[in-house]
């Protein structure tokens, strides 16, 4: 056998010789891999779409190594992730450019009332700032393979961003496909994208927004919230709706979309705001078992772990702050919480991983996060 | 604090080395790039299903009769799994020339099936069978630095450097029986008149004597699993981890991380590719290491597409465990078709056949897979990678529901789809490849088994299924199991 081995050893060395010494180039895959992390962007044009809310055109910034953005589908989301006042903080914030030109990215931030991130956004942000981001992440949107050729999007307030981005991509490359989007905002002042929408009406023959304010009447727009009446003409045999906006919305449309038979399958929302409000209000203990360190701290059962977290100045990984993603994942050490909307294998749920996003407290509680 | 060994990846090798390593009681600490073990063996959740990624068979696991080699190692080290043995039922159907059968029951069934496909087939199957057992035998032997000699292993001598098929036909087996025998070598990664037969007849050994089986949770139990009692053993891992550099620094090594933290160790187990780690992790570029990688090839790689149905597998009419569509069943000529994006080449899985809580009632887990020889992807861009991508699923779904007249696109709730992309950077996989390096004549596992000592650079160790003893979980296993023994011995006189 000694024989046998020997030849084969003089085999292998002779030949991996014979091979050339230079380095191997890297290939477009791996190239393609590696760009799948954070993205630097600057700020390129601020444009105010209502008087709480302004659009961002974010293009990549190669003096921070981001060459090109890396592409997304219609319905995508990206992180904003910023230190403010050295509490490290992300905002999931869905795409509403056309994802057929991923040259720039453009996110719509509606002001939020004590918004941590989007006062920032809105008073501070000047063009050529600078911006970390997240890639591009989310499940949400129309899928090809999956869902019909008739969609009917249902948008409530901020929640249009997403379809913005789909009906450029339906326009512009999906040419069996018809997309219908009803959009509810309370009084025309509040109206998102108005010029764009105006256009898409007057030229597309296959992607329609129709627009309904929920808080005054005004000629031109449909009144009221979105009903059964108003769907009915843009019904199908076969339909894919897709949803963003706030739970009250959802509600409402299921029992709609009962009265239709639409089946479950050809149903899709998106997780856009986690509605919790828990009726007891309880302040803990919080021990975080870091890599190298520890941190003891407070937490409420009014909040989810992560704002804890960040409170306590802890760099916590997070995306869609939702409980879908699965980015935030800690394990928890000791004791007891709620988690509300949380999505994961059972195998993880099983080992004690949680969604500190969406994971509120009842008790003290050990938590490990490996950062 | 110095560690004894510091592990790079949590991947199934990484972990075994680590449960070894800290069974006696080395300063063990594991870096993962990812927040959860496991590397290619995952689970994720889309809606109502929970997906694996890509462990659907345990190999060499078995049962209390057949007792493979991983589930004895396995319960060494206190870790038990909840599985079941599985029959064979495959389909598989051939474009050129037309064929299609099923194979269905156990190793006994799929023999006389073949004997019946082809008369005269048979004594060269029960010649094959015994010469997996004694070649299975012989490679114990090796592995345990115990002479062989050619009355013990006559075969496995006379096999030692001979290409399957070449092994095959010497023994009298009729060419369509080779091809028929060998369909699961898009499995292995490499046709087989490239595959090494010793690798082939360990493959085929434990599949013969150890029964095909299918974990009855999430495969991400598996890892999660060998994590959690790594660490009872007093192993140490840390998550969100990736290593960005390794330097010597006088006795030790100095492993830096993204996140700026540095760990000393004495020794450094990599599990991840050679390629990768001379390319990202040491930087410098060694001469012989580049001879090295540009003397082998990658395994092919693929895209998987996930599906979620919202039919029973019985109102879809799925009525077989795995589908396998074959341009030709000449693996070889085959491959030659595997080179663009558009062959017909591809393989299907529908785990509820098995295992009937693999998603939830009235509904059907598919996945499909189609894999590729050589660099199709080389015009992909950011630009055109979605619409690729697209494509490239929408194909897949088309040809199965053509090749096997079963429709799907209908029922489809839930669809994921995985590319080379995807899976390069999540595990770092170089090019997404599915199982490391080609095992071609002078790089298959039994040459790099015998070669590895000489090739190893010391105070370093490659561990997974691109070292030692190739793809699947069960060898990726072994690979850090037997390495750390390895390293024991030598220095510690184990």
């Amino acid at each position: 056998m000694e024989e046998e081995i020997l030849k084969a050893q003089k085999e292998r060395a002779s030949i991996i010789k014979s091979y050339s010494s230079k380095p191997l180039k890297e290939s477009n895959i791996t190239l393609l891999a590696k760009t799948r992390n954070l993205q630097y962007v600057t700020i390129k044009e601020i444009k105010e779409e209502t008087p709480d809310t302004k659009s961002f055109i974010l293009a990549p910034d190669a003096s921070k190594g981001t060459y090109e953005l890396a592409p997304f589908k219609a319905g995508q989301y990206i992180s904003i992730k910023m230190f403010v006042n050295d509490i490290y903080v992300t905002r999931a914030y869905s795409l509403s450019s056309n994802p057929l030109n991923p040259k720039f990215y453009r996110i719509t931030i509606k002001r939020v009332k004590n918004g941590l991130v989007s006062n920032i956004m809105l008073d501070e942000m000047e063009e050529n700032s600078g911006l970390t981001i997240s890639l591009p992440a989310g499940n949400f949107g129309y899928e090809p393979l999956r869902d019909e050729k008739n969609i009917i999007a249902i948008a409530g307030g901020s929640g249009i961003t997403p379809f913005m981005s789909l009906a450029y991509e339906i326009e512009n490359s999906r040419p069996q496909t018809k997309l219908t989007v009803f959009y509810s905002v309370k009084t025309l002042e509040d109206i998102i994208f108005k010029e764009e929408i105006a256009h898409f009406n007057k030229k597309s023959k296959r992607v329609k927004f129709i627009i309904t304010l929920t808080r005054e009447e005004q000629e031109g727009y449909l009144n009221g919230h979105i009903n059964k009446k108003m769907l009915e003409p843009y019904i199908a045999e076969f339909n894919t709706f897709l949803m963003c906006g706030p739970k009250a919305l959802y509600q409402t449309m299921n029992e709609i979309l009962s009265e239709f038979n639409i089946p479950k399958k050809s149903v899709h929302y998106e997780n856009y705001f986690a509605e919790y409000k828990p009726n007891t209000n309880n302040e803990y203990e919080l021990k975080v078992i870091l890599k190298n360190d520890f941190v003891i701290t407070k937490c409420s059962s009014t909040e989810p772990l992560l704002i804890a977290l960040e409170k306590a100045g802890i760099k916590a990984p997070s995306l869609c702050r939702v409980g879908t993603c699965g980015f935030c994942k800690s394990v928890l050490l000791e004791g007891k919480i709620k988690m509300v909307g949380s999505s994961m294998p059972t195998s993880l749920a099983e080992n004690d991983y949680i969604h500190p996003c969406v994971a509120y407290p009842e008790s003290d509680i050990v938590l490990r996060l490996d950062i | 604090m110095i560690y004894d060994y510091l592990i790079v990846g949590a991947g199934i090798g990484g972990l075994s080395a680590g449960l070894n390593l800290a069974t006696h009681k080395k300063k063990t600490l594991i870096l993962e790039k990812n927040s959860i073990p496991g590397g290619l063996v995952s689970t994720f959740k889309r809606g109502r299903f929970e997906f694996d990624t890509a462990l659907y068979n345990l190999y060499d696991y078995g049962d209390d009769v057949h007792v493979g080699k991983f589930r004895e190692l396995l319960k060494e080290f206190g870790i038990e799994l909840e599985t079941k043995i599985v029959p064979f039922n495959t389909r598989i159907k051939v474009l050129n020339p037309e064929a299609n059968f099923v194979i269905r029951g156990e190793i006994k069934d799929f023999i006389i099936e073949l004997e019946r496909l082809k008369e005269g087939s048979i004594e060269s199957l029960k010649e094959f069978m015994r010469i997996t057992k004694e070649v299975h035998e012989a490679m114990e032997l090796l592995k345990n630095h115990e002479p062989i000699d050619s009355s013990i292993a006559p075969n496995f001598i006379k096999y030692f450097n001979t290409d399957s098929y070449t092994a095959l036909k010497s023994l009298g087996m009729p060419e369509e029986t080779i091809d028929r025998l060998g369909f699961l070598w898009p499995e292995l990664g490499s046709p087989l008149n490239k595959l090494s037969f010793i690798d082939f007849s360990l493959f085929m050994y434990k599949i013969i004597f150890k029964k095909n089986t299918i974990l009855l949770n999430n495969s991400l139990n598996l890892p999660l699993k060998l994590a959690a009692r790594y660490q009872e053993l007093g192993g140490r891992i840390y998550y969100n981890s990736l290593v960005t550099e390794v330097t010597k620094n006088g006795k030790f090594y100095l492993v830096k991380t993204e996140d700026n933290l540095e760990y000393k160790a004495k020794h450094i187990i990599f599990d991840v590719s050679k390629r990768y780690v001379y390319e990202n992790i040491i930087k410098n570029h060694n001469p012989e290491i580049n001879r090295l990688e540009n003397a082998r090839t990658l395994s092919p790689n693929g895209v998987v597409v996930y599906l979620g149905l919202n039919r029973s597998p019985e109102e879809l009419g799925l009525k077989n465990y795995n589908y396998y569509a074959f341009h030709t069943l000449n693996s070889a000529e085959n491959v030659r078709y595997m080179t663009n994006l558009e062959h017909e080449t591809f393989s299907a899985i529908v785990p509820n056949i098995m295992n009937a809580s693999a998603s939830p009632k009235n509904t059907t887990i598919l996945v499909l897979k189609k894999m590729f020889f050589t660099d199709v992807f080389k015009n992909l861009n950011n630009q055109n990678y979605e619409q690729i991508k697209e494509q490239i699923a929408q194909n897949l779904i088309t040809s199965f529901e053509e090749t096997f007249k079963i429709d799907i696109s209908e029922y489809i709730e839930e669809i994921a789809v995985a590319t080379p992309v995807t899976f390069a950077s999540f595990t770092n996989n170089v090019d997404g490849s599915f199982y490391g390096y080609m095992a071609k004549s002078y790089d298959n596992p039994i040459y790099r088994f015998i070669t590895y000592p000489e090739e190893e650079t010391p105070g370093f160790t490659f561990v997974g299924a691109s070292s030692l003893f190739g793809a699947h979980v069960d060898n990726a296993f072994y690979s850090g199991y037997y390495l750390t023994e390895e390293l024991l011995k030598n220095k510690e006189g184990k």
